[in-house]
């Protein structure tokens, strides 16, 4: 029987809009990691995917100033001027800045002249580079808590291969049926991971997740499992594989706060 | 250079919340957040049974996990051994609060990280932490913990055994406890939380 | 591909200068660690703290109109530098934006209780008071109206003022309802007080048996100080405890004792140490009297007799005395402080004094100390009609005998003790009997919150004719009041000098950190203008409290400018025995000169002479018998709209034995009903499934179970366990009122609808 004088910081850290942001910073590295590749193929509908991508980036990058209590010290411009090797959300913040940056000049060298003497490999491979960061750095986020059993190395895998599903899932439902198999095939992946990562979880943490999200998780499993199969409609399944993905992502962030709270 | 610790006698403390109250006060602790508080367990069946009663703050661990984490540098290790928070350069992103293993950390509402600094504010007018300066059953050392002269050295190479919190996490705690009730079958290992 | 060179100077440059203005701009901010207040200019005053009735010297550390900190200071004999969770979140109340700020007076027409008030400016107030007084006196005479209270402002409103206007009816609940019976048995057995600092020399004891003694949830600063002093000395702890206290966590033994069976527990033992020749034969040769009938009385006392009324073994209570005896003198049975429990209490408190002295540690190292008073001369007035009638903690203060013209006090015969007992001055009010009572002063007395049988109480307040409340918070019994008066709290105001028994006896300052807030004043003038106004100005011939407590100083050789600086003035005590012996004199105030073992005086007034043991009222079947008790973090029922407080403890909870937890089917995290024996339902509080408490009772902490609506953060919260005594039984021979015969069932109760503490915090600031 435990009681307390006062109370440890059990509450939740992230809110609603953490949550939002680890969605969209899915789509915005996804989108990034795709326009990347259709720049360095030089597929024609390259640059629709530039303009998705800058558009993603800046709305998660707006979204996470915006929740910010710190937005009006705009302190922010001190993951710019400091070196943290150790802080994968330093390294979201380069990668997504250098994506940023790429899609920039690949967007405006239609307009601005000195611009046009880069070629678009160059821009190409910041963007990929820039990309597989902020792709991988919401898993590392998450992961890196140690003390927080239920994110634990799954994150690293379930994070960039659920956000490939979002923006595949988007491909598809903007009419580009170049993305379907490899929808499938993620969603596929997807579900492989799914299934795996409630078997890796023990204990305190095993009840915390049943009690707290198996529902939910029931849920976005089933989702992604209908975007799996449903071959013969193709857009229904990239529909729900993208409510799912994002549903799983949110249900990941929210629920995975937890920690034992001692004995 | 000095490594500051705390150690806390938990035969000694009766869970008063002294401290709880003191930090609270000094350091304008917002509601709703906690820079200290005190847990208190019971053990055993009637009659036979022991409570513990333990304060839990930041432990400015030496290897903190708290700090590699912060993306902009604000979250810091001093020379001293204390581990601090810099908010003009804090943008609140919590990754420091889910680092830590203690929950230790709060967002404080003027928009930064925020938790026990050992007062260092008043260790630079060479006073004590408030809570250590407060507490009336003389639970709780505060010192330097490489200096063999000082108190906490002196009672730290006395105990017969000490507990840290969550050695697991490979932090290296220096909020040290001492005589963690270990009679009535209570185990080393229920004192790690 | 590669970069312009030129362009990646550029870049690299820039990066540079981005880290050395980072670096210029890292140095100023690391030194803004420190909270904002800390780094203003920071005043410091000495005072006194309020928040409960130790009243340890504190500074107060204060920015313009706001103390954000307080602390002990070492040279105040009570804190010595440290303060206790109470006095560190005190300061909270003064920021209350719930407290009341101006005078307020009850709108005509509408009923006690209906909460319906106007505002007032404090002229109209203080004459519509003076007013009502002087009808009353005219009409009943001045014992018709009661004067009650508790707090460092009582010496004005329960000592001086009914005192100068001739009213023996003033009461303190510390007396009748909290340490009366241990001052009386102290003064039939020693002829001394205990006094308020419960005068104990810890820091020499080797052996401790607490009685009921809840250290560690009582966190009266010095006596904690102390008794972790006594415990890192070596002492060993006994505690004796239906309930597995704080205290019995530290403990090198826990006797669970059945409820009520104390006596019989302190007779068993004094039989051992008496059968087995273990006391200290020469003390009691050389001070005391009466040893002869006292080995004759306790014959039938055996432990294994005790075993049958405290289920606990023979063997056991053999040890313990056996034990206390390898330590004397410095072993010890400390007095306690409330104990008022069963009706008996007077004589339990007896016997436990007789075994202290049994083991001749009464003005011992380790044991008694003896508490001396401070000297320090009253300001000097007219004398005043009648002498102060209140008693108060340090013991039986009126003679027994009323000046000419004026009425004895209304609770006069119904018990032995000379003070008077708050609860008996209750029925006057209601029947008239033996005269009427029909106006009534509340001074920071919480009058539902003290006084038991809070049905009785409502009904008197319904039936006076004028109802005056001086306090700081809207509590319930505020808001029945015909006028409220809102004092200054205890960091905006003087008081009067505070004089502490010790053994270094001292006097303490209070001085104000900052002006009132809002429309409040000190408590010293709230009583001078009321004074005015009743006829009673030459009682108060000086011009302002500082010139007060200027002239009290000089009496000791400083003055005010002086004691703010010092903020306490320490003086020499006596106490030991040889400090006495040296002057050829002993201390012991009785009739013998000695300590009383065997009480002549009792006898005389029809009373045992030496305690017998009676048992305790059962237990009626389905029922369990209701305990209290304090928390750490609280003090009475005046820290529930703390918001400090309140964040460290947001509720009481009731602590159910676990096995009949599982009996009724109460799980972790439910609530119940606690109904008592006369039906009253307090709750829905928290059941706290426990090890720690027998089978046969129930506990909560005191304070709770507010039922005040301008309580924002109080209101609602908990159960009052003075609601749930409605029933007690009075101590023919010190007036305190029994409270432990009250007995409660449990019923599943829905989780109350209330939003968090901090939730109305942050609510009341926008």
């Amino acid at each position: 029987m435990t009681e307390f004088y006062g109370a440890p910081n059990t509450g939740e850290f992230w809110h609603w809009t953490n949550a939002l942001h680890f969605v969209l910073v899915g789509l915005a590295g996804g989108m990034a990691l795709l326009a990347a590749i259709l720049t360095l193929r030089q597929h024609p509908e390259r640059s629709r995917y530039v303009w998705l991508a800058a558009v993603l980036i800046v709305l998660d990058l707006f979204v996470l100033w915006a929740e910010s209590p710190a937005r009006w010290r705009f302190s922010h411009i001190w993951l710019f001027l400091s070196f943290q090797p150790g802080a994968p959300i330093w390294w979201g913040a380069w990668g997504l800045a250098a994506s940023l940056a790429a899609t920039a000049v690949l967007l405006l060298k239609r307009w601005i002249v000195p611009l046009r003497r880069i070629p678009e490999m160059v821009p190409g491979l910041v963007l990929l580079v820039g990309s597989l960061v902020a792709l991988a750095y919401p898993g590392f986020a998450l992961a890196i808590n140690t003390t927080r059993p239920l994110w634990n190395n799954m994150m690293l895998f379930i994070f960039p291969i659920t956000a490939l599903l979002m923006v595949l899932a988007i491909a598809l439902l903007i009419g580009s049926t170049w993305a379907k198999r490899w929808e499938v095939l993620v969603a596929v992946l997807s579900l492989a991971l799914l299934v795996a990562y409630p078997l890796t979880l023990q204990g305190a943490a095993r009840e915390h997740f049943n009690h707290e999200g198996l529902m939910g998780y029931g849920i976005a499993g089933l989702l992604i499992a209908l975007a799996a199969l449903l071959f013969r409609n193709p857009r229904w399944g990239a529909a729900l594989g993208l409510a799912g993905a994002v549903g799983l992502r949110w249900l990941l962030v929210m629920v995975g706060q937890f920690q034992s709270p001692g004995l | 250079m000095a490594r500051l610790g705390m150690l806390i006698d938990l035969s000694a403390c009766v869970g008063c919340a002294a401290c709880a109250v003191a930090c609270k006060m000094e350091n304008q602790v917002p509601a709703g957040a906690s820079r200290l508080w005190i847990r208190e367990r019971e053990v055993g069946t009637f009659p036979d049974l022991a409570v513990e009663f333990r304060p839990e703050q930041c432990n400015h661990c030496e290897n903190p996990p708290c700090v590699p984490v912060c993306p902009t540098g604000a979250s810091y290790q001093t020379e001293d051994g204390l581990v601090k928070v810099d908010s003009a350069k804090c943008i609140a992103c919590g990754a420091c609060v889910a680092a830590c293993p203690y929950n230790a950390r709060f967002i404080n509402k003027n928009g930064y990280a925020d938790k026990c600094t050992f007062c260092s504010h008043r260790l630079a007018k060479g006073q004590q932490p408030a809570c250590v300066e407060t507490c009336p059953t003389y639970a709780r050392v505060f010192g330097d913990l490489d200096d063999p002269n000082s108190e906490i050295a002196k009672a730290l190479k006395a105990a017969k055994r000490f507990d840290v919190l969550r050695p697991d996490q490979g932090t290296r705690p220096k909020v040290i406890y001492l005589n963690a009730p270990s009679k009535k079958g209570l185990t080393q290992e229920v004192s790690n939380s | 591909m590669k970069l312009p060179r030129r362009n990646f100077l550029k870049l690299s440059a820039a990066a540079v200068g981005a880290v050395s203005v980072g670096g210029a701009v890292t140095l100023t901010s690391r030194a803004k660690a420190a909270p904002a207040w800390y780094t203003k200019e920071v005043k410091q005053v000495f005072s006194i703290c309020e928040n409960c009735f130790w009243r340890c010297g504190i500074k107060a550390s204060v920015v313009g109109n706001r103390v954000y900190k307080v602390d002990g200071y070492k040279e105040n004999p009570k804190s010595r530098g440290m303060l206790c969770p109470r006095g560190q979140g005190a300061p909270a109340q003064t920021y209350d934006p719930d407290r009341l700020k101006k005078p307020l007076i009850r709108i005509e027409g509408s009923q006690r209780g209906d909460g319906r008030y106007r505002e007032a400016t404090w002229e109209e107030a203080l004459d519509y008071i003076a007013k009502k007084m002087l009808d009353l006196k005219e009409q009943y005479g001045p014992e018709s109206i009661a004067f009650f209270g508790h707090g460092t402002g009582d010496g004005w409103f329960v000592d001086f003022l009914p005192a100068a206007w001739g009213s023996p009816n003033a009461a303190k609940p510390s007396v009748s309802l909290c340490t009366a019976p241990r001052e009386v048995a102290a003064q039939y057995t020693f002829g001394r007080a205990i006094g308020g600092h419960e005068p104990i020399d810890w820091p020499n004891t080797k052996y401790i048996v607490l009685i009921g003694h809840h250290i560690g949830e009582d966190t009266h600063n010095t006596q904690l100080q102390e008794f972790s002093e006594a415990r890192k000395n070596g002492a060993k702890v006994v505690v004796v405890d239906p309930r597995f206290s704080t205290a019995a966590a530290k403990a090198d033994r826990w006797l669970p004792i059945k409820p009520g069976t104390d006596t019989a527990l302190l007779l068993a033992w004094i039989h051992v140490l008496i059968s087995e020749k273990l006391y200290d034969q020469d003390y009691v040769e050389k001070y005391t009297v009466g040893m002869e009938q006292l080995v004759a009385h306790i014959r039938p006392y055996t432990p294994e007799w005790a075993e049958q009324q405290t289920e606990i073994s023979a063997e056991v209570i053999r040890q313990v005395a056996r034990e206390m005896a390898r330590y004397r003198p410095k072993a010890v049975v400390p007095p306690t402080r409330h104990t008022v429990w069963y009706g008996n209490d007077t004589q339990r408190m007896r016997a436990s004094y007789i075994l202290n002295v049994l083991l001749g540690n009464y003005g011992r190292e380790g044991g008694f100390y003896i508490a001396m008073p401070p000297y320090l001369e009253k300001y000097p007035t007219p004398p005043l009609p009648l002498e102060p009638a209140a008693g108060g903690c340090s013991g039986p203060a009126a003679a027994d005998k009323e000046p000419e013209g004026y009425k004895p006090r209304a609770d006069k015969g119904k018990f032995l003790a000379k003070s008077t007992a708050i609860q008996e001055l209750i029925e006057p009010m209601i029947s008239g009997q033996p005269y009427p009572i029909k106006g009534l002063f509340a001074y920071g007395i919480n009058l539902f919150h003290a006084i038991p049988n809070v049905p009785r109480t409502k009904e008197a307040l319904k039936k006076l004719e004028l109802y005056v409340a001086i306090d700081v918070l809207p509590q319930e019994h505020v808001m029945w009041a015909d006028v409220i008066l809102p004092e200054a709290t205890y960091l905006e105001r003087y008081d009067d000098l505070v004089a502490v028994s010790h053994k270094t006896p001292f006097v303490q300052l209070r001085m104000p950190a900052h002006e009132p807030l809002f429309d409040c004043k000190p408590g010293w003038w709230i009583a001078k203008e009321l004074g005015k106004r009743i006829g009673l100005e030459q009682f108060f011939p000086w011009q302002n409290i500082e010139e007060y407590l200027d002239t009290r100083l000089q009496s000791v050789g400083l003055d005010l400018e002086t004691m703010k600086s010092m903020g306490t003035m320490v003086q020499n005590g006596k106490p030991w025995l040889t400090d006495w012996e040296k002057e050829n004199r002993l201390p012991f105030g009785t009739l013998s000169g000695k300590i009383e073992l065997y009480s002549e005086a009792l006898a005389k007034a029809g009373f045992d002479p030496l305690p017998k043991y009676e048992a305790p009222q059962p237990v009626p079947e389905g029922f369990y018998r209701l305990l209290y008790g304090r928390s750490p973090v609280h003090t009475f029922a005046r820290t529930q709209n703390n918001p400090v407080l309140m964040e460290m403890e947001p509720s009481n909870s009731v602590w159910l034995n676990a096995g009949e937890a599982a009996r009724l089917g109460f799980k972790p995290g439910d609530y119940a009903y606690l109904i008592n024996q006369d039906g009253v339902r307090e709750g829905p509080v928290r059941v706290k499934i426990t090890q720690r408490i027998r089978k046969d009772a129930v506990y909560i902490t005191h304070g709770f179970g507010h039922k005040a609506k301008g309580m924002t953060l109080a209101n609602g919260r908990g159960a009052s366990d003075s609601y749930l005594q409605t029933r007690y039984t009075l101590d023919r021979i010190s007036g305190g009122a029994g409270l432990r015969n009250n007995f409660v069932k449990l019923e599943k109760a829905p989780p109350p609808k209330l939003k968090s503490v901090t939730q109305l915090i942050k609510e009341r600031r926008a």
